[in-house]
This record gives structure tokens, sequence and C-alpha cells, in this order.
């Protein structure tokens, strides 16, 4: 079971480090756009119109100016970065919780609470994927595509779709490891926080 | 059951739940869920929520600012940056008596200015200044302590990911919000110090004293942080400038550490690595809280809950200030329980519209920018109440020979400090707003 756990730890790491390498392109995109508007600004400038009129239209006419949409892609690929971010938090047993109230349980009575809330969580990741599905197929009928760059709205849809996939496997993966644990009361997930 | 009568149960409901150690986001959505379904007789609508709402949370645009904040926060914690800071307020203040925890809370609130979680720089900060602490002789109690306290300058001191969550919220302007913070996060690291004035003259012996550091090697420390306040400069005056958005801001945040960190051979490709897994657990987690919160307070919206409380506030007639100071003292209680994010998201929701209806003679912007900074102050202070506070157990973990309950007697300084500065915001709220416009 172990080595099972840490198996599945390791893709579920590698989905969100997939996700965080997205994060980065987005802070990437999002920085060149800014230094692009910033160079546009200053070749519109009156000193450098002045001074070279022709190597400034010139450059402003490659292109030299802020990435047009950039927002948008930030917040199409957000949206998959966190789904591909949930995995992880999932199967490391991250979420935020109050547990001073229930530390002073006798164990096996914990890991039976434990596993109700496993169970409650799997439940919800997979409406979530569920339901995601749906607006999905929505999408993808009417073509609706973004404001500015006009790409298909369900690309951003469909990357998110799969990555909730994961999310869902990762919570019904959790449930049935705190049943493991709470039938044998062998600990697989450190300390059973 | 009337809609209003579903709304009340509900909070009893919820905190059941997060009592029972269910995840806090979990709760909330769970919760929000069974009330929309109560309140309108069907699933239907609750369902036909969960199609957009979790895209659409997760694909905001001002939310997008946490994920990129967080991974600017790790990346300054592999950049070096903490060493130069520490022996740079070591430089200025370490021969004083108790200097060497001033420094460590001088460094503090400058890693603060690039590091927007109050965990990550209690740890990184202790890395540096834990092992020196002790060098020079500090008390082991006194200097965990010391680094918890300082932590919590991570979050005041902007940009901060709580005060993000916060202005996204209530509707206010990040940018404002940064600025607010600015002043009392400065108060606040002062406060700090002369709690530390106070510890080493009520316990003599607990610090040790070391000789001055010459002046033109305190200048050349100083020098040395200058990437820290490039990329603070640049974030926030670039922010409040509105030179770029809160979301590029903090884009050029995560690229500036990174850089630094890069520069400083801190940034490898396994470190990278780390770093994205740290964010991804994070973010995640906020995420889902911030999803959860959404749903409950969709479902609170529709039983006029908020209002109805606000009217009934409103009519106890009782004056304004004293309800805030009741509201400020539940957070303390509450603090100690939660982290700061949950909090916020648990009940802000509820809170924001009564002190929104109450007259506080200013305009609702700076009572809502004042009420936000308050809040913000009285939550982290939770953080390191004993016996619960969660900086005390992270910085307690790093140093082993120290008792937890050590930790605690000398943390009662800083607490102490704390309040004392939550009383002279709440007495005098231009301390808060004077750098806010309009």
């Amino acid at each position: 079971m172990e080595q099972l756990h840490k198996g599945v730890v390791a893709i579920a790491r590698g989905v969100a480090v997939i996700g965080g390498i997205v994060l980065s392109v987005l802070i990437l995109i999002t920085g060149l756009s800014i230094l692009g508007r910033a160079a546009n600004t200053a070749l519109n400038s009156d000193l450098v119109m002045g001074a070279a009129p022709g190597l400034a239209q010139g450059l402003i006419d490659l292109g030299i100016g802020a990435i047009p949409g950039a927002f948008e892609l930030v917040e199409a690929g957000m949206a998959f970065c966190i789904f591909a971010f949930l995995p992880f938090c999932q199967v490391t047993a991250g979420h935020a919780s109050v547990d001073v109230f229930t530390d002073p349980l006798p164990p096996r009575a914990k890991r039976a609470l434990i596993f109700a809330t496993e169970a409650l969580f799997a439940f919800v990741l997979v409406l979530i994927a569920v339901q995601l599905s749906a607006a999905l197929e929505r999408t993808m009928r009417s073509g609706q595509t973004s404001f500015i760059l006009q790409f298909p709205i369900w690309w951003s849809y469909a990357a998110s779709f799969a990555a909730a996939c994961a999310a869902a496997a990762a919570g019904v993966y959790m449930a049935l490891l705190r049943a493991y644990e709470a039938l044998t009361g062998h600990l697989i997930v450190g300390r059973g926080a | 059951m009337s809609t209003l009568e579903i709304g009340i149960w509900s909070f009893p409901a919820l905190l059941a739940l997060i009592f029972l150690r269910v995840p806090i986001g979990l709760a909330m959505f769970v919760v929000g869920f069974g009330g929309l379904y109560m309140v309108t007789g069907s699933p239907n609508m609750a369902l036909a929520r969960m199609k957009t709402e979790a895209y659409t949370t997760f694909s905001n645009y001002s939310l997008s600012i946490v994920p990129m904040f967080l991974l600017m926060g790790y990346f300054a914690t592999l950049g070096g940056m903490s060493q130069a800071l520490f022996r740079a307020a070591e430089g200025f203040l370490g021969h004083r008596k108790g200097g060497v925890a001033m420094a460590a809370i001088g460094s503090c609130a400058g890693f603060g200015a690039i590091c927007g979680s109050s965990l990550a720089t209690a740890a990184t900060m202790s890395r540096v200044a834990l092992p020196e602490l002790r060098r020079y002789g500090y008390d082991g109690g006194f200097s965990t302590a010391t680094l918890a306290a300082g932590g919590t300058l991570g979050i005041l001191i902007p940009p901060s990911v709580v005060l993000v969550i916060y202005a996204i919220l209530t509707e206010q302007n990040i940018a404002k919000l940064f600025v607010a913070a600015f002043v009392p996060g400065i108060l606040a690291a002062l406060g700090y110090m002369i709690a530390v004035a106070i510890y080493v003259r009520v316990n003599p012996g607990s610090a040790g004293v070391r000789p001055p550091v010459a002046q033109a090697e305190r200048w050349q420390r100083l020098i040395a942080v200058w990437p820290v306040l490039l990329v603070f400069l640049l974030v926030v005056g670039g922010i409040y400038g509105g030179v770029f958005t809160p979301t590029e801001g903090a884009a050029v945040g995560a690229l500036g550490t990174g850089l630094i960190a890069w520069a400083n051979g801190g940034l490898t490709w396994k470190t990278a690595l780390d770093s994205f897994a740290d964010t991804a657990r994070s973010s995640a987690m906020i995420f889902f809280i911030v999803l959860g919160a959404g749903f409950y307070n969709g479902f609170l919206a529709l039983t006029r809950v908020p209002q109805e409380l606000a009217d009934w506030v409103v009519n106890l007639g009782m004056a304004p200030v004293l309800v805030l100071v009741a509201i400020l003292a539940l957070y303390l209680v509450f603090g100690c329980l939660m982290d700061s994010l949950s909090m916020i998201l648990l009940t802000v929701p509820i809170f924001f519209p009564v002190i929104s209806a109450l007259d506080f003679g200013m305009s609702p912007e700076h009572v809502a920018i004042w009420f936000g900074i308050l809040v913000l102050i009285v939550v982290e202070v939770g953080l390191i109440t004993p016996p619960v506070g969660m900086n005390l157990f992270v910085i307690n973990a790093m140093d082993r020979d120290t008792p937890i309950t050590r930790t605690y007697r000398a943390v009662l300084y800083y607490v102490g400090s704390d309040l004392v500065r939550v009383a002279i915001l709440v007495a005098f709220p231009a301390i808060t707003l004077f750098l806010v416009p309009g």
C-alpha cells in the first residue's frame, strides 16, 4: 500500500507541476505584455518620435506593444492550473481544517470520521467534474469564442475538465485509502492528518 | 421552515461540520448546496450553479493574483534575500539590548514586502535568524516567539494574499488596501521591537550582547538588500500608481523574485519544481475555500440573513464602535481555531454588511478599508495566540530544545503589543486611512 500511495502522490505531483509550468508561462506572457506596452509608450513618446520617427513607427508596425488579450489567456490558463493543482492537494491532505475538537477522539472514531469526510469530498469532486462536462458540452455546441483573441472557449473547458477528472479520481482514491486505514488501523497518509 | 430560518440554522450546521474536522471549503460547499436545495425545494438550482461556478471561480482574473503571489513568495525564500535582510537589520540593531531579536523582527518586515504569507515568512526567517539568536545567547522560547510574531508581518505588509481575498469579497480596490496596510504594518514592526525591549528588561539574562558593526559595513549590508526594495517598489508602486493591474503586478513580482533567486543560484530545476508543487498545494486549498465560500454566500444572500442581521444590529442602537469592538473580539477567539483566510471568507460576508450599515462618520469606502485592515490584524493575532496559534507550532518545531510552553510565555509580550496596536487603530482611523486617496 505504501508503494501504491507513493506512486499516486508522484503522479498527482506531476499533474501539479504541469499546472505550475502553465502558471509560469502565463506569468511570462503577462510580463512580456507589460514590457511591450512600456516599449510602445516609449516609442510613441515625443522624444523617440522626434529623434527617429521612421524606426519608431517601424517597430510599432512590427507589433511592439501589449499582447492583445493577454488577460484572456491568463483566465483560460488559470482555470486549468487550479484544477490541475487539486489532485496534489487532495492526496497530500492539504486542505485546511480545524482539528482541535476531534483530536481527543479515540483513534478508531477519528479514522472513521476522516473516512466519512474524504468520501463526502470525493462525491463533491465527482459532481464538480460531471457538471463541468455538461458545461463543456454546452460551450462546444455554442461555438462561443473569447472576445479579443477569438479562440474557442471550449478549449479551456476541455483542459479544465481533464484536470477535474484527475481531481475526482484523486478524491475517490483518497476515500478508498481512508476506508482501508479505518478498517485495518494501518495508517498510510502521514500522521492521519 | 422559512427561508430566513434555514439561513439562520445554516450557521450552527456549518460550525458543527467544521468542528468535526471537515475541510472548511468542503463544509461551506456542502451547507451552501444543502441550503439552496432546501430553499428552492429541488437540487436543480444548486446543480445548475455548479456547472459554471467552479470554472468561473478558478478563471477569475483578480483571483489569479493568488497563485502568482504564492509563487513569488516561494521564489523569495530561494533567493538568499532572507540572509541579506537579516544581516542588514542586525548591522543597525544587533548591538542594542535585545538587538538581535529586533533585527529578526525588522528582517521579517523586510521579507514581508516580497512575500504575502505569514507562515512562509516565519519559516524562512527562522532558518536564518534562529541559529544567530542562539549564538548570541538569546533564550530559546524568546527566540521562537519572536519569529512566530515576526511572521505575522508577512501578511500585514503588502503584498498580502489575504487582503486580495478581502478586496474581492467586499469589492474594494486592491491598491488602496495595500497602501492602507503599509503604516499599520510599520507600526506592527515597531510595536514588536518595543515588546522586545520590554521583554529583555523584565527578563534579564534572556539575551546576550554583541559588539556594534562598523558604520561602513552597516551601509554595505543595507545596500545588499536593494533587490528586495526594487521588487517591492515595482510591485506595490506599480499597482498603486496604476501602471499595471494587481494581477500584472503579481506577475512582475514572481518574475522579479524568480530572477533574484536565479541570479543567486537558488533557482534550479529541482527547487523550481518544488516551488510549483508548494504553490499548487496552497493554491488548491485556497481556491477550494473560495469556491465553497462562493456557494455558501450565494445561498446566504438568498435567505437575506446578512441584511436582516445588519438591520437588527442597527436597530439595537448600540454605539458603532462598540459593535466593531465586539466583532473584533469574536475574530480574536475564532482566529485561534482557523487559518486567517478561512476566517475572512467565512465571516466577512456576514459582518461586512453589518459594519457597512453603521455610521462611523466616514465614507463607505474608508469604512471598508479600515475594517479590512483591522480584521486582518486580529485574525493574525490568532496565529500567535497560545495554545493553538499555528505559527507557534511551526516555529517551535524548528527548535528541538525549546518546549512549547516557553514559547507560549514569551509570545504574550507580542500578543500584548498586537492588542495595543488594534486599540490605537480603532481609536484613530486616520492612521490607516491618511495615505488612502479619496
